[in-house]
């Protein structure tokens, strides 16, 4: 399909808070985002005319925020309100091979969903990981690098070279992401094997570090990951401010090119999707 | 008992009294005041008498709190309207579009921008977390009713020294780490929850805040011209629809709690002043607001602040030469039980006041339920000029709004000391070398990094910020003096924002400290390449009643006023804060500008680190100013002689520079202030990870201690690619010299043949960068 008819649902609740700059990172690449409230694609205290299905999307989103205050779990208010209505008609989008991206918040809540890591089919029917507190048991807005891992099972970076470091800046307090401990290293040793780590954190020369380059101390400097068929990705760091380079933390320090590191994420799956459907 | 008999029980379904004014002495009228916690004072209660006196009757309790709320200091500014209008209402320009509750200035063809800073000191003493998180709530609420979405925060801190021993604190006051602690927590949970990024501020740390720390906060709004608002109802017959949280006893006389001294008691006297704060309503607050508005479905709009809807619905209304019925009944509350006059002045958070017409009144209810806010319609427009408010069925007030929302206005007695330049100065208590002197200085509170701070506060969400407060290689960033945003999609036009303060000159000479302010205003602006377009103040200072405070409060304001205009940066909002004192005296003059700046090309930008090989200007007159320094703190040295700034001097460098830096001279700049020449060069080598070599030989016969540290006004550092040196010295001519330049990886300063100072950057890092971990706890 023609990149402008791909119709991309940002969605959001009450305490979302990156769906503009969201927004504007797939509109400037010639898509079509849609601001969806959860309660357009649930009916509730809407009109017909704003109703919305989530079969009307290609791409689902969702972005960064305090979902609800995440005054319980990070992500775990937005992910109970939508399991109640949604949990089949999500698990039918991810089966067509549409895409979904999780950003920070929305990483959280796709966690809390059971959609990622995804192991035991395409959701799970309770999570299989969690995204605890900080080490430092503090939010952390910071600069991280991320090291490109995956071999190209991800729909969301096949225009990111293998082992390429990237500037993605993160910005939360809860982005550890833990496994139930008794199946902890057996859990990762599948995500390797099934090619589902998409980014680690490393330091400005390349290598696996501690705090602050792995800003929440996730083991294995896990920053992204995406379930075994590559179609759902969640992320702590966040692609959509650096869309642009002029809002890298040291673009005033010299660049090769004016196009941000987050940008190729938006345009990797914006062109999966165009060839698939 | 002293007013038994002179409160005389209405009829009613509720408590309600009549308060026989009429009746009282001027000892029982001072008792009621004190009593209703309005604080008015006698001659206040007077006019009051006199007013209800012409209209045959006593007032209610409601009317009398009514009272209260809007004519206390902080919403009527009695005792510094006088002195404000002298200085700096006058400075206008055709780029200010609005003096709202926010001011609006232009930004481009079709957008403009909005910007107000005030205070939220008082309840932050008392209760930090949630003093600082509402302080954030009610500034944004500020741009948002102009009709703009918020797009930045900022946010000076002031608080005691960090190691003040506990045996030391006054009887009820807080621990300057618990405060501080609690205000950045209370930002940080706020600002980051209703997303709105945290990009610039300070933090200052002086015995002078033991006893009364200060949180001023301050808010950066964008909108199309077309979908800006005023705060007022738009014509008769216009519903006033409340939305947002509920209504309940916190925030109970807060105008008055932050119009009256710190005292040991304000913990237990005054915990229910201290509103309570929820971003996870705001947020969809935000939203259904900017909703509505962009489609043109309101007709005004005003927040909910200080005196709650006594205030809003009488400015509301009486701005358009109209008056307003409300029904307390419709306003949904926390709890059961309120009284009327707790309803109309309690100042509950997330509030707003909306004027909307019967036509639009359902698209709006429907925008709110969708967003799951609650919005209610409370009253309604009427012709005659007056509020007249029902609760029950009952009514409980009706009074002439010009009577009630004008206020006294006071031309207090003022007591304008001169700075005493005849007193000798002080000579240093100790013997430190020069290079010691930098390396305590970079490591003391008030110049070391911020960094435990900064990466608290989400700075980057809506991704449109482009300089950030830290600024320089990844991993050993500095402080930068400005960030700038890139608020409208379509444009690279930006808008820069910083914040200046110098508490320590303005305490020794207020008139020149109020002019040094607004010039490191200008210096922090011009840094980062942009055109200073406007600043909101914050003048926190101490007890309006005496003399000597309000001689400095006249001698600030006319520093400030007189640069403003000369320099043509208008002020289109502000805020005073008085009565910041406690038991252990006032705090010092702080006089706070939140500046904003234009950037016509945001790829223009510059930032402090040093980039390349390149030379190293300073721009600016070096002279043997050293009161106030950083400096004289450090070595137990005084003296009254503050830094003056010359303005035309400043506007032309501030010309000069500017023209460099559009034509791509400049690869890295940074203001002098604290700390001076020295400890400016050492931010740009820590952040740009390379020495430099200077040579003071130029800067003419001074103290070597001046050379390094003075704090001499509108001064820069300038690194030029050496390519460049010639033109960039043809276009500042004798304002730039030629002092060094950048490389190796050491800091070495000499006079001549003689060496100032020497420090390896690691030396020069390590020293600025523990500080605040140090006395805060956590470790990076």
């Amino acid at each position: 399909m023609k990149l402008e008819d791909i119709k991309v649902c940002i969605l959001r609740i009450e305490g979302t808070n990156c769906e503009t700059e969201s927004y504007q990172a797939f509109e400037r690449l010639g898509a079509k985002p849609e601001m969806v409230h959860l309660k357009q694609l649930t009916g509730q205290d809407v009109r017909e005319s704003e109703k919305r299905s989530i079969t009307d999307y290609q791409i689902l989103m969702i972005p960064g925020g305090f979902s609800s205050g995440d005054y319980v779990r990070a992500g775990a208010i937005f992910a109970a309100r939508m399991k109640t209505k949604l949990a089949a008609p999500m698990e039918e989008f991810i089966r067509e091979g549409r895409a979904v991206l999780g950003v920070c918040n929305g990483f959280q809540v796709l966690v809390e969903m059971g959609f990622l890591p995804g192991i035991d089919g395409i959701m799970s029917p309770v999570p299989q990981a969690v995204l605890s507190t900080n080490d430092s048991s503090r939010f952390e807005c910071r600069p991280t690098l991320l090291k490109y891992e995956n071999n190209y099972n991800c729909i969301f970076t096949q225009k990111i070279k293998s082992g390429q470091v990237l500037l993605i800046p993160s910005a939360h307090a809860e982005g550890k992401l833990l496994f139930p401990h008794d199946r902890a290293e057996q859990i990762y040793r599948q995500l390797e094997d099934n090619d589902q780590i998409v980014f680690r954190y490393v330091d400005p020369n390349g290598e696996y570090a501690g705090y602050p380059w792995n800003p929440n101390g996730s083991p294995h400097n896990i920053a992204g990951i995406c379930n075994p068929s590559g179609n759902v990705m969640g992320m702590m760091p966040h692609p959509e401010r650096v869309f642009h380079r002029y809002t890298h933390p040291d673009w005033t320090r010299g660049f090769g090119s004016e196009i941000g590191d987050g940008r190729a994420i938006f345009e990797s799956v914006l062109d999966h999707i165009s060839k698939k459907f | 008992m002293a007013l038994e008999g002179l409160y005389k029980k209405i009829e009613a379904p509720f408590p309600l009294s009549e308060v026989l004014l009429s009746k009282a002495d001027d000892e029982q009228l001072k008792l009621i005041a004190a009593e209703s916690g309005t604080g008015l004072s006698l001659d206040e209660m007077k006019m009051l008498v006199a007013y209800f006196k012409d209209l045959g009757r006593d007032p209610t309790e409601v009317e009398l709190q009514a009272i209260g709320q809007a004519w206390s200091e902080h919403c009527c500014y009695k005792s510094s309207k006088q002195i404000l209008r002298e200085f700096v209402f006058g400075i206008d320009s055709p780029r200010v579009i609005d003096r709202g509750d926010a001011g609006v200035m232009h930004f481009d063809t079709e957008n403009v921008y909005s910007l107000r800073i005030e205070s939220h000191n008082h309840p932050s003493a008392v209760e930090p977390y949630g003093g600082a998180a509402t302080g954030i709530g009610g500034i944004v609420r500020d741009v948002l009713c102009m009709g703009c979405q918020p797009v930045a925060l900022i946010d000076p801190l002031f608080f005691g020294r960090l190691d003040t021993p506990n045996a030391e604190l006054p009887k009820g006051t807080k621990h300057p780490t618990y405060l501080f602690g609690g205000v950045v927590s209370g930002i940080r949970d706020y600002g980051n929850r209703i997303g709105v990024p945290t990009i610039s501020g300070s933090v200052v740390f002086d015995d002078s805040y033991t006893g009364n720390c200060l949180v001023n906060v301050g808010c950066i709004g964008i909108a199309r011209k077309e979908h800006l608002y005023k705060n007022r109802v738009g014509g008769i017959g216009d519903n006033l629809v409340l939305v947002g949280g509920r209504t309940g006893r916190d925030g109970i006389h807060g105008v008055t709690f932050a119009s009256a001294v710190l005292t040991g008691e304000s913990e237990t006297e005054s915990r229910g002043a201290v509103q309570l704060g929820d971003p996870i309503t705001k947020e969809p607050v935000i939203h259904s607001v900017l909703e509505v508005g962009r489609r043109k479905l309101i007709t005004g709009m005003k927040d909910l602040g200080g005196g709650g809807l006594s205030c809003v619905c009488g400015e509301l209304a009486f701005a358009a030469g109209f008056g307003v019925e409300v029904q307390l009944d419709r306003v949904p509350l926390k709890e059961d039980g309120l009284l009327p006059w707790e309803i109309w002045v309690s100042e509950s958070q997330e509030r707003m006041m909306l004027a909307v017409t019967d036509e639009n009144l359902e698209e709006v209810l429907h925008i709110f339920k969708f967003n799951d806010v609650e919005a209610n319609v409370v009253g309604r427009v009427i012709p005659e000029p007056l509020a007249r408010v029902f609760f029950k069925g009952i009514k409980v007030l009706e009074m002439d709004l010009k009577f009630l929302t004008g206020g006294p206005e006071y031309c207090r007695p003022r007591e304008i000391r001169k700075p005493e330049y005849g007193t000798p100065e002080k000579a240093p208590a100790r013997d430190v070398s020069h290079t010691d002197a930098l390396l305590e200085l970079l490591a003391s509170e008030n110049i070391c990094s911020r960094d435990w701070v900064i990466h608290q506060y989400d700075h980057e969400v809506r991704g449109c910020t482009v300089l950030k407060p830290l600024q320089g290689a990844l991993g050993h960033a500095c402080h930068g003096d400005a960030s700038v945003l890139k608020p409208v999609e379509e444009s690279w036009q930006g808008l820069a924002v910083c914040t200046a303060t110098n508490p320590w000159v303005m305490a020794i000479d207020p008139y020149r400290g109020g002019k040094a302010v607004i010039d490191e205003m200008c210096r922090n602006l011009v840094a980062v390449g942009a055109r200073p377009d406007a600043f909101s103040n914050c003048l926190n200072f101490g007890n309006p009643e005496k003399p000597e405070r309000l001689g400095e409060f006249h001698e600030a304001v006319r520093g400030m006023g007189e640069a403003a205009a000369k320099l043509d940066i208008p002020t289109p909002s502000g805020n005073v804060s008085f009565y910041n004192e406690s038991e252990t005296g006032s705090v010092m003059p702080t006089a706070v500008v939140l500046g904003t700046g234009i950037i016509p090309d945001v790829r223009k930008s510059i930032t402090t680190d040093l980039k390349s090989d390149g030379v190293i200007y300073l721009v600016g007159r070096t002279g043997p100013e050293m009161g106030g320094s950083a400096y004289h703190r450090l070595t137990g040295a005084s003296s009254p002689k503050v830094p003056d700034t010359d303005l035309e001097v400043l506007r032309d460098a501030m010309k000069a520079l500017l023209i460099a830096m559009d034509e791509g001279l400049v690869s890295s700049c940074h203001d002098i202030s604290d700390g001076g020449l020295a400890v400016a060069i050492a931010e740009m080598c820590i952040g740009g990870r390379k020495g430099a070599e200077l040579d003071l030989e130029s800067l003419g016969p001074l103290p070597e201690e001046a050379a390094l540290f003075s704090e001499s006004c509108s001064r820069w550092l300038v690194e030029v690619p050496r390519d460049s040196a010639e033109r960039f010295e043809a276009i500042l001519g004798p304002a730039a010299t030629l002092i060094g330049a950048a490389l190796g990886d050491e800091l070495l300063i000499t006079r001549g043949e003689e060496i100032l100072v020497s420090a390896s950057l690691t030396e020069l890092e390590n020293a600025w960068r523990g500080t605040l971990w140090r006395l805060m706890g956590g470790s990076e």
